[in-house]
């Protein structure tokens, strides 16, 4: 699905990642954790192809293509999904015509009809109910006025609608209380299959308490300094991230 | 002085018509204004340079005459329009050849029979202000024309389009007279193209009579070295109901004049104003409005989209006279620019010497949201389409205040691919 090789990346000449590895096969959920500022948010960002961070070294290859030679919504449509920490609000562009031209947009790349008003109309109704947003938030501009936990929801909800391949969730979980918490990783877990590949980028281990991970990966100083299976994000939740070395220390999960 | 003025001036001693009067008033005033001061107000940002030193080069009607049946039509599917074609200045459509609904007349400007000579002596020049340079070239040299007259409460269906080609470098001046009868209705499309070297001027007076309603468009649509030069003059007549929608491109030097003037009472005036500007471009938009009498409304919304080293001028003026009580005027400019290297010069203006009046005027000016439309393309949709998603709203919104479905239909694509096609840097 998706194989990183040696990342070195930078945003406005700061560099941030440094030779970072990870492969994740297709069904995997790899949940990648850290401390503040060790390049979490940036792995989402670089992999997704936004503007202004700049790849120095090394190769990603998504489903066996270079990664790089991509286009941002050509990686989208590929079934690359980034879920944002922040969703950026879009007044004038109606929550509704947005999702329709991304899903129809992903639907063309893998050579499907688009869909009508109404098929999306339905589609698009069922995954509102399912991450419990009210119907009329199709009809409110991109994110306009959402709240955290709604902007959160709604990207769920878009990435039940697009049907990725590779879904990023980055910090998908901060300032959520528990139950939206709950409805976020039902969310998750209702799109887990044997083919589908999930990285959840997160501060926390609660998250991983209702999305099991298959590996967990300590991301510091822009490298996976160490991986293991879910109990790995239980041990740093009790211990902080100070075996990490002494700039750590007390540095809490 | 400019040596194109100057030839100009010396060509226009030449003509002599039934309009001899007018002409000479405008020669007289053309010789004692000159070409306009580099600091003129008026003038200030549209580059003249290239018609300063220009050569003057006249279309010959029998050359024209020729071309008639040899030019590309813009076609607009489903408005079934009585089409006037001027072809480089020339009228090559053949007024006695076309069928008019009864209570609409149309008289070329050239040779127009007696009966017709007076009416368009009193409107030809008189609602057309005369402080625009081009406007009085237009007066003492243009014999190319039509004069269009709607009989009183005769209720015209079929729209009237004239359209304007420049096919070739040579200078093309035409006009429109359109005198709205009492109680009539009419709909207008002044519709202009060309993207060849080419100096055109083509001006339009309208007296929308008492009562009468008018939907009017300007198709402003040259382009690279087509460089134009007109206006759409109107006067209001009491309650006389005016909707017109201005769209145009940019070229070396486009440049439109929009006076809408309240000669009578409770008249209602309604103006919207599109512009997109390609890579390079230049579109310069000047409107006045004057409320001269009490009661009358005026919407006006001017929007556009700058590209990228394109340049675009917005002078937009209300000027409320102290007998205009009750007016409400509304006047408003909105634009995007693409690059750091795109301009707007924009000016929105009230003069108001009315005590009783509700106005208001505003102008904004935004760039691409980067954010915005990295969020959707990371949603797989295509840079192109995001664009026109994001940042098309507003020019579609004008769009779809157009009351005629078939221009509607025809220009929201056609603007909404211009807009894609264009850069964002």
């Amino acid at each position: 699905m998706l194989k990183i090789n040696n990342l070195h990346a930078s945003v406005e000449d700061k560099v941030i990642l440094k030779g970072l590895n990870l492969e994740v096969k297709p069904g995997e959920v790899h949940a990648i954790m850290g401390p503040n500022g060790a390049g979490k948010s940036t792995l989402g960002y670089v992999l997704s192809g936004r503007d202004g961070y700049e790849v120095q070294d090394g190769d990603v290859s998504f489903k066996g293509e270079d990664l790089f030679e991509m286009e941002i919504e050509d990686r989208a449509s590929k079934g690359l999904f980034l879920a944002f920490q922040y969703p950026v609000e879009i007044p004038g562009v109606s929550n509704m015509e947005f999702m329709k031209e991304s899903v129809n947009a992903t639907r063309e790349q893998r050579g499907d009809e688009p869909l009508s008003a109404t098929e999306f109309l339905k589609k698009a109704k069922e995954a509102c109910k399912q991450v419990q947003l009210p119907l009329e938030f199709l009809k409110r501009g991109v994110n306009e006025g959402f709240s955290g936990g709604e902007k959160k929801r709604n990207e769920i909800m878009q990435m039940i609608l697009l049907q990725p391949s590779l879904c990023i969730l980055d910090e998908s979980d901060s300032g959520l209380d528990v139950d939206a918490l709950q409805v976020v990783a039902n969310g998750v877990n209702s799109q887990r299959d044997s083919a589908r590949s999930f990285i959840i980028i997160t501060h926390y281990q609660r998250l991983l308490d209702y999305i099991k991970p298959d590996f967990v990966h300590i991301l510091a100083d822009g490298k996976i300094v160490k991986t293991g299976d879910a109990s790995l994000a239980h041990q740093i939740e009790k211990e902080g991230y100070a075996f990490l070395g002494k700039e750590y220390e007390g540095v809490s999960a | 002085m400019s040596q194109w003025l100057t030839q100009v001036i010396d060509d226009a001693k030449r003509v002599d018509d039934f309009l001899a009067p007018m002409r000479q008033q405008a020669l007289s005033k053309l010789q004692t204004q000159g070409w306009p001061h580099a600091r003129s107000e008026e003038w200030r940002f549209t580059p003249l340079t290239s018609i300063k030193e220009r050569a003057v080069e006249s279309s010959s009607v029998a050359e024209n005459a020729a071309l008639a049946s040899n030019y590309d039509l813009p076609q607009i599917d489903g408005l079934n329009a009585i089409d006037l074609v001027f072809v480089d200045g020339v009228l090559v459509t053949d007024l006695s050849d076309i069928s008019l609904p009864s209570g609409l007349s149309v008289q070329p400007l050239s040779g127009a029979p007696n009966s017709a000579q007076s009416k368009i002596t009193s409107l030809f020049g008189h609602v057309k202000p005369v402080r625009h340079v081009f406007g009085l070239v237009n007066d003492a040299l243009c014999q190319q024309g039509v004069y269009i007259e709607v009989d009183e409460s005769a209720n015209i269906d079929t729209p009237v389009r004239i359209v304007n080609l420049a096919t070739k470098d040579c200078d093309a001046h035409t006009r429109v007279l359109v005198n709205l009868g009492k109680n009539s209705q009419l709909k207008v499309v002044e519709h202009g193209s060309g993207n060849v070297a080419s100096f055109t001027t083509a001006f339009a007076e309208y007296v929308i009579g008492e009562n009468a309603s008018l939907e009017h468009y300007r198709f402003a649509l040259f382009t690279g070295n087509a460089k134009q030069v007109g206006g759409s003059h109107f006067s209001l007549q009491d309650s006389a109901k005016l909707n017109s929608t201005v769209v145009s491109y940019g070229s070396e030097l486009s440049r439109l004049d929009v006076d809408i003037i309240h000669a009578g009472e409770h008249a209602n005036a309604k103006m919207n104003a599109i512009y997109l500007l390609a890579e390079g471009e230049f579109f310069d938009l000047h409107s006045t409005i004057e409320h001269t009498m009490p009661n009358g409304t005026t919407e006006e919304n001017a929007r556009g989209i700058i590209g990228d080293r394109a340049r675009a001028v917005f002078s937009g003026r209300i000027h409320i006279h102290r007998d205009a009580q009750k007016t409400l005027a509304e006047l408003n400019n909105r634009n995007l620019l693409l690059s750091r290297r795109a301009m707007i010069n924009t000016k929105p203006e009230l003069e108001i010497y009315a005590d009783d009046v509700k106005c208001a005027h505003g102008a904004t000016v935004a760039e691409i949201e980067e954010k915005a439309l990295y969020y959707l393309l990371s949603r797989g949709i295509k840079r192109s389409k995001a664009l026109v998603m994001l940042n098309f709203g507003f020019i579609q919104e004008l769009v779809n205040a157009i009351d005629d479905e078939s221009i509607r239909t025809w220009l929201l694509p056609m603007l909404s691919e211009r807009f894609a096609s264009m850069e964002v840097k």
